[in-house]
């Protein structure tokens, strides 16, 4: 009897599913659609927006919203939260599927994918050059080359991915330096540095994760130098830059000044746990350097050693950063561009709003304002701002190329062949194949 | 079993039988098969992003030039080849275990042995990185025991990184699969298990001669489930390791997903890499159906 | 002998369930202690828990994304079980050649990764109107090949005579399938209840292409939220991946129960 009653329940609850299911199924499919599109879409003072982190670029479109809205008063900004990854999946999909309606109306995308995303969907982009609502020139060069693609500006440069040299100054002190001491030093002058605090402290100067060739693209930006011409192919057997950058690399390693981990949770750790004596990538690094409130005071930043020798030699590179595109299959595309142009292209009083959050502009007239000289307790009453934006105008030109991720991809794999005991030739030219195999469609 | 040989079939039943299949066929039919259809022609194709031509078979020749590819499908026959007969026999063993009546905390140890597969791959991937990191855990015993003087690396090795994903693969699935035994044991009556204890049967005797032959139906199903997932791995492959260190434990799956999303879009190579994979896992599940799916 | 036999069963089940367990353990641990800590590596409850609980609430919409979740999961793992079990059933019992082949077939359908279907797929759920619906995203795994060999091979354990005597009852062939299969197969049932489930629940790739609204995320978009930004709070994280891991968990514990009865005790 029991089990004819469970039965019983168990075919119950299957029809009641079925019918609820249906039923749920199709008062979704009106409701949410009607609701999305009537509220979002259809509404001619809203834009959507896709970005990904609310502590930083999200509270950043949230702030530009009210900015704008002094002016508009009827203006609205739909944020959808979506992380890169996702954010490039969907443009991705949308593109191949040449169904672009589904894409916002400003997206956010990460500087080193904007020439590829640009030349394999162009559809999905809005040419800004042609709407004459910016001007360019007050952006950082450096920044501003990402998103330009064969002379036309796609993007409006948003966040800084300036690199900076962060450094524990009270191990360094440990070892008898200065900040002052591994400031405009190249990387040779580093490694004798850095096998000192070792011997010293016990601690490497430098954690990277393995497998990702991050300080390898840092240091071969730092001189000018790409893995691409100014035609678009590849640059790498011969490219001497590339081969001094794999060999400092080595060296790092081989020396113990650098010591490398598996991941990016990791890589933190190693700031946060107090294993390493510094670190050098994107400023935007400061953030999770800052969640370890207990070492405030301790740290203190400066430039990145150059690679002596070789191009433009300096000590300023770039790591990260992103830009905002317009969809070209927005139906609000004016509005739009009006609202960037008026805030991340127009709006000092922006910039200051989210200096707090750790976004440091590329637009250079907000780096003037007196928000921008704040001395900074955690990094021991350093200007950090103003410093950063410095770097920034200083920092070369990289030409990514639309195969960025092809090539780094293939560094990453020569960097590890190459600790491991491989010849830097051979690998390279294992590189240039690689690339030129991804390039021949 | 094989009784019903003796009744035909009449057509009536027939028809039910066609009804009954009929909803799901549909379905598979228009989610699954038309668009693969799109994707064959797709992946006749070549181009960047938007831009496409036609390319006839010159993708399917292409993977056989692409180092990367070739690499990647070596990695997953290595992980099919030492994971997947593990990981079953393993699941076999706990399923039979804990199927036993007397047994206490039944409930207790299968949902902690069920657990892995439910625990989200974020914290999964977390752990086992830092678990087997230079100064993980892991190290930290095998020092301890006198195996090592210093930490080891174990994700900077080709050999060691295959190992851990393998682990890995072993400590996530195998929970998963013993659900199936499990479930398969019940249609099994408990009362041949007590006549052949009663007989003096050792347990392995019971689980040669009388689990196993009763789970075939299960055990094929599990074999073909598994031969898919590993062919398609991806999840860890992107997580654990992120392929490396150099390429050597990247899956096929990560692969295609990197040329769909991470690289320059080529959805035309992308989809005959994926249909090498479909041709695979066919070749492999027609030899395990002839094998494994008579009805005696 | 029994004695040490059965004890070492113990100790080894008692093992194998603490290896399986650890990681839900550091979880649940690590839920409980500010980001820094995580990363310093803490092993023992802390007293954060209710500090990331608010921060979580503030900085994400959980109620909203658990509410979807358990919308999509639980409609899909009712209709998928219904579906699939008539089918395999079919396939089973009237077996002939003609089915046994179409089953075949089907099984093409999970062979191929689902990237390459991806855009195919979007094309017609955009022009279908069914994007940012709970049918998009219910339709494309209702029905798949695995549930449907789960039942077909569990059937072939189904006795043939109950299903003669139930004939000559006068019941119809709808009938012996909802009255005797259906509560003859819990054990089957539960186990396919517990892989759908949790398949719709972590579901992620599909999901996140068709969702595009605030409204639409699920569980596992709001963990994927959290560790995207440049800083990740990893106390709030695990609290997130924590509250995605447990409605699975339940299921499972709930469901597992109908590992008990075999065919015997249901029929008697």
């Amino acid at each position: 009897m029991k089990k004819r009653i469970l039965s019983a329940i168990m075919i119950g609850a299957m029809c009641t599913g079925l019918l609820s299911g249906c039923g749920g199924g199709k008062a979704a499919s009106t409701g949410d659609s009607s609701a999305g599109n009537n509220t979002a879409a259809a509404d001619e003072n809203t834009l959507t927006v896709w970005c990904w982190d609310p502590a930083f670029n999200i509270n950043a479109m949230k702030e530009a919203e009210k900015v704008y809205q002094a002016d508009h008063p009827d203006f609205k900004l739909n944020i959808v939260e979506t992380p890169w990854a996702d954010i490039q999946t969907k443009l991705s999909t949308a593109g191949a599927a040449g169904d672009l309606s589904t894409l916002p109306d400003i997206f956010l995308m990460q500087d080193n994918a904007f020439a590829k995303n640009q030349i394999s969907f162009p559809d999905a982009f809005t040419n800004l050059t042609e709407t004459k609502a910016f001007d360019f020139t007050q952006f950082a060069p450096g920044k501003l080359a990402y998103s330009t693609i064969n002379n036309i500006n796609y993007g409006v440069p948003f966040d800084n991915g300036t690199v900076i040299a962060a450094y524990r100054t009270d191990i360094l002190e440990q070892a008898g330096y200065k900040i002052d001491d591994l400031t405009d030093i190249d990387w040779d002058k580093y490694i004798e540095i850095g096998k000192d605090v070792l011997a010293k402290t016990g601690k490497p100067l430098l954690s990277c994760q393995a497998n990702e060739a991050d300080i390898i693209m840092i240091m071969l930006q730092s001189t000018g130098a790409s893995l691409f011409d100014a035609e678009g192919n590849p640059n790498i057997i011969g490219n001497e830059t590339l081969k001094k950058a794999l060999e400092t690399y080595k060296e790092l390693k081989e020396s113990g000044v650098m010591v490398l981990v598996n991941d990016w949770d990791q890589y933190i750790t190693t700031m946060n746990a107090e294993t390493v004596a510094g670190t050098i990538n994107g400023c935007w690094i400061m953030g999770s350097i800052r969640a370890a409130k207990d070492q405030s005071g301790k740290w203190a930043i400066t430039n990145l050693p150059k690679l002596a020798g070789i191009g433009e030699q300096s000590n300023y590179s770039n790591n990260g950063g992103s830009s905002w595109a317009v969809s070209g299959a927005s139906k609000k595309k004016d509005l739009a561009v009006d609202f960037l142009a008026k805030t991340f292209a127009g709006s000092t009083k922006l910039y200051d709003s989210i200096l707090p959050s750790g976004a440091l502009a590329t637009w250079l007239p907000a780096g003037n304002t007196e928000a921008y000289s704040e001395k900074v307790e955690f990094f021991g009453g350093q200007e950090v701002y103003k410093l950063l934006t410095d770097f920034a105008s200083k920092t070369p030109k990289n030409n990514t190329g639309v195969y960025y991720y092809e090539a780094r991809d293939a560094v990453a794999v020569a960097a590890t062949n190459i600790i491991a005991g491989a010849d830097v030739d051979s690998e390279l030219k294992t590189v240039q194949d690689t690339v030129n195999f991804a390039m021949s469609k | 079993m094989g009784t019903k040989k003796k009744f035909s079939l009449s057509q009536k039943q027939n028809i039910s039988g066609w009804i009954f299949l009929t909803p799901a066929t549909l379905l598979i039919a228009i989610m699954s098969f038309y668009p693969m259809i799109r994707a064959v022609i797709l992946s006749m194709q070549t181009g960047v992003g938007a831009k496409i031509r036609f390319a006839g078979l010159s993708n399917y020749k292409r993977m056989f030039s692409d180092a990367v590819f070739m690499q990647s499908l070596k990695n997953t026959f290595i992980y099919l080849i030492v994971q997947v007969p593990i990981m079953l026999l393993f699941a076999l063993l706990l399923a039979s275990l804990l199927n036993d009546k007397h047994l206490r905390f039944k409930g207790l140890f299968r949902t902690c042995i069920f657990l892995p597969c439910a625990t989200s791959l974020v914290s999964y991937a977390i752990i086992f990185r830092s678990l087997f990191a230079v100064d993980g855990y892991i190290n930290n015993v095998l020092i301890h025991l006198g195996v090592l003087h210093t930490g080891y690396n174990f994700l900077s090795n080709p050999f060691t990184a295959r190992i851990v994903i393998i682990i890995a693969l072993l400590w996530r699935w195998t929970g998963y699969n013993m659900v199936f035994y499990l479930a398969g044991l019940q249609n099994i009556e408990y009362s041949i298990y007590e006549a052949a204890k009663i007989d003096g049967a050792t347990y392995f005797q019971i689980l040669r001669k009388i689990t196993i032959p009763l789970l075939k139906p299960m055990i094929l199903l599990t074999a073909i489930m598994s031969t898919n997932g590993t062919l398609q791995l991806f999840d860890e492959s992107v997580n654990l390791t992120g392929g490396g260190p150099a390429n050597s434990t990247i899956t096929m799956s990560h692969y295609i997903y990197n040329s769909s999303f991470k690289y320059v879009p080529n959805f035309g190579y992308s989809a005959a890499m994926s249909f090498l994979i479909l041709i695979l896992v066919a070749v492999l599940a027609a030899i395990q159906m002839k094998v494994g799916d008579k009805r005696d | 002998m029994i004695k040490l036999r059965t004890a070492l069963k113990y100790i080894f089940l008692i093992i194998v369930s603490l290896i399986s367990v650890f990681p839900l353990y550091w979880m649940a641990v690590s839920a409980t202690h500010t980001s820094i800590e995580v990363i310093r590596g803490a092993l023992l409850p802390g007293n954060y828990l209710f500090k990331n609980f608010a921060n979580l609430l503030a900085a994400s919409d959980v109620s909203g994304a658990m509410t979807n979740s358990f919308k999509y999961s639980i409609v899909m793992t009712v209709l998928a079980l219904f579906i699939c079990s008539l089918a395999g059933y079919g396939f089973e019992i009237y077996h002939d050649k003609a089915k046994d082949a179409i089953m075949s077939v089907l099984l093409l359908a999970m062979m191929v990764p689902f990237v390459a279907i991806m855009i195919p797929l979007f094309q017609t759920f955009s022009k279908w109107g069914l994007l940012n619906t709970t049918l998009g995203f219910l339709l494309p795994t209702i029905s798949t090949p695995f549930l449907i060999m789960l039942f077909r091979q569990s059937a072939r354990s189904f006795p043939h005579d109950i299903l003669e005597a139930a004939r000559l009852d006068g019941l119809n062939e709808f009938h012996i399938f909802l009255r005797i299969f259906i509560p003859t197969m819990k054990s089957t049932y539960a186990s396919a209840a517990i892989i759908t489930f949790m398949g719709a629940w972590n579901s992620y790739l599909w999901p996140k292409v068709i969702m595009t609204e605030k409204t639409s995320i699920t569980m596992p978009m709001l963990v994927a939220n959290l560790k995207e930004g440049y800083v990740t709070d990893y106390g709030i994280l695990m609290l997130a991946v924590l509250l995605c891991s447990i409605p699975t968990v339940i299921i499972f514990f709930l469901l597992q129960k109908q590992f008990a009865e075999g065919i015997t005790g249901a029929v008697k």
